[in-house]
């Protein structure tokens, strides 16, 4: 697996329901955990989540960071992607 | 008029909808006042706590002017009790709680409402807490009465014996430094991608309409947490009514004050009975939950989500327990003190807010490194 992949891994985590603020803290936690891949394009995070408040504290927390995020919403969640920065 | 007017007819009701107000408000801004107290500690993240400071501040002018214009006869409302180190500690085991469960206990009842499944065990774990608390009540009341602090009056003015304009008034001057900051720099607003997002200085200024409107038609601010005792000593006394009826704290009627629209007595306590108690905050109660569910629902955002990690249900479990434990340690909960007592400089909330911060921290430490992992 050394060649360069074309569309990035995705990590999907699904946190609807969870305890604050896990979804932050799951984020946080794989933005460190990946950040090479992250960084060069080959891992996409896709968090599905629940909690309003995440939907504005993980965006924060991302492009501190530098990478790029997009909050969508899908049915009654919300899914949020973190992926390389532009 | 042949409609007489009664003071239940009058304060349930209007218990409902302050409770169904403040849910829908709180579940459209996040208003999460755990979160707030926690995220100081885990993300050094200050955003809800300044809302929290502005709440006061404005809760603070609403009663002061209601106080000098004579429309609060009540003054210190009823059921604050003197400044004891039982009320440190029950803040700092409720700030423990409050973050273990992933809310407080008004949290509790509006995430409840919007569909989470944590916060229907958070919330059991309340009512087990606070009906537990009976237990203890005989040597934790004396250790409270053992550690009046000062005059033991209720609020710092009384204290000092001096008119609450001018320390109102320099707590205002001083607090506005910051919120003037705060406001002029954007730091009390934020962006967000939600539905129907409140902004949370919007909704502190809402929630501190709704303290005083309950203090003005109720007679005292939002309280919630002896319902929770009530409805654990409803159960208990049909489970073991022996032992039951041997508990004092149940016999207990703190509530006692003559209710000024109407000039009825008031009379209540943790008891099971239906009485002023249950009048003013069993309809709270309830409309919290409608609140939430209804903000949720309208929002498109209504759904029952079980399916997470059986850790979770202990803490959310464990959480309410310790939290509804506190709440009758201290005596009350973070919404009487903050939204009501704080606002009065009374001296037992200024105790237990002080207890939150340490509390908060170590429930931060206990939620990362025992229950949110993966």
């Amino acid at each position: 697996m050394d060649s360069e992949p074309k569309t990035p891994q995705v990590l999907e985590f699904d946190i609807r329901g969870q305890i604050c603020p896990a979804s932050l803290l799951i984020a946080l936690k794989e933005m460190n955990s990946c950040k090479d891949q992250l960084r060069n394009g080959e891992v996409q995070l896709v968090i599905k989540t629940d909690n309003r408040d995440a939907t504005i504290t993980i965006p924060d927390a991302v492009e501190n960071m530098g990478y790029a995020v997009n909050v969508q919403r899908v049915d009654d969640y919300y899914v949020i992607v973190v992926e390389q920065g532009h | 008029m042949g409609l007489t007017l009664t003071a239940y007819g009058v304060i349930m009701p209007i218990s409902l909808i302050l409770g169904g107000a403040a849910g829908f408000i709180m579940h459209r801004a996040g208003f999460c006042m755990a979160g707030a107290f926690r995220d100081l500690f885990l993300f050094r993240q200050t955003f809800m706590l300044r809302q929290l400071l502005l709440l006061v501040v404005v809760s603070m002018i609403l009663f002061e002017a209601a106080r000098l214009v004579g429309l609060l006869p009540l003054y210190p409302f009823p059921l604050l009790g003197p400044p004891t180190l039982a009320s440190l500690a029950g803040g700092a085991l409720f700030g423990v709680g409050m973050v273990l469960a992933g809310g407080c206990v008004v949290g509790t009842l509006y995430k409840a409402g919007a569909g989470s499944a944590l916060s229907a065990v958070a919330l059991i774990g309340l009512i087990a807490g606070s009906t537990l608390y009976g237990e203890i009540h005989p040597w934790w009341g004396a250790f409270a009465r053992a550690t009046i602090l000062g005059k033991g009056r209720l609020t710092l003015p009384e204290e000092f014996g001096i008119d609450p304009l001018l320390p109102i008034t320099l707590s205002v001057a001083v607090a506005a430094v910051p919120l003037c900051y705060w406001i002029r720099t954007g730091k009390l607003q934020r962006r967000s991608a939600v539905s129907g997002y409140v902004q949370p200085w919007l909704a502190a200024v809402l929630l501190a309409l709704t303290g005083l409107f309950s203090y003005l038609l109720v007679g005292m601010p939002l309280g919630i947490t002896t319902a929770y005792t009530k409805l654990g000593a409803f159960v208990e006394q049909f489970i073991v009514p022996g032992h039951f009826a041997g508990l004092a704290f149940f016999k207990g009627l703190p509530l006692n004050y003559l209710y000024p629209l109407t000039q009825e007595r008031l009379i209540g306590g943790p008891g099971p009975a239906f009485d002023a108690v249950a009048a003013v905050q069993y309809p709270l109660l309830l409309g919290l939950v409608l609140g939430g569910l209804l903000s949720a629902i309208l929002a498109k955002e209504f759904r029952f989500y079980f399916r997470v990690p059986l850790r979770q249900y202990g803490s959310a479990f464990a959480g309410g327990l310790v939290m509804g434990l506190a709440s009758r340690m201290t005596p009350g909960c973070n919404v009487w003190h903050v939204f009501g007592g704080l606002p009065i400089l009374a001296s037992q909330s200024l105790l237990f807010v002080l207890g939150l911060f340490p509390g908060a921290w170590l429930g931060g430490k206990l939620l990362t490194r025992l229950i949110i992992r993966d």
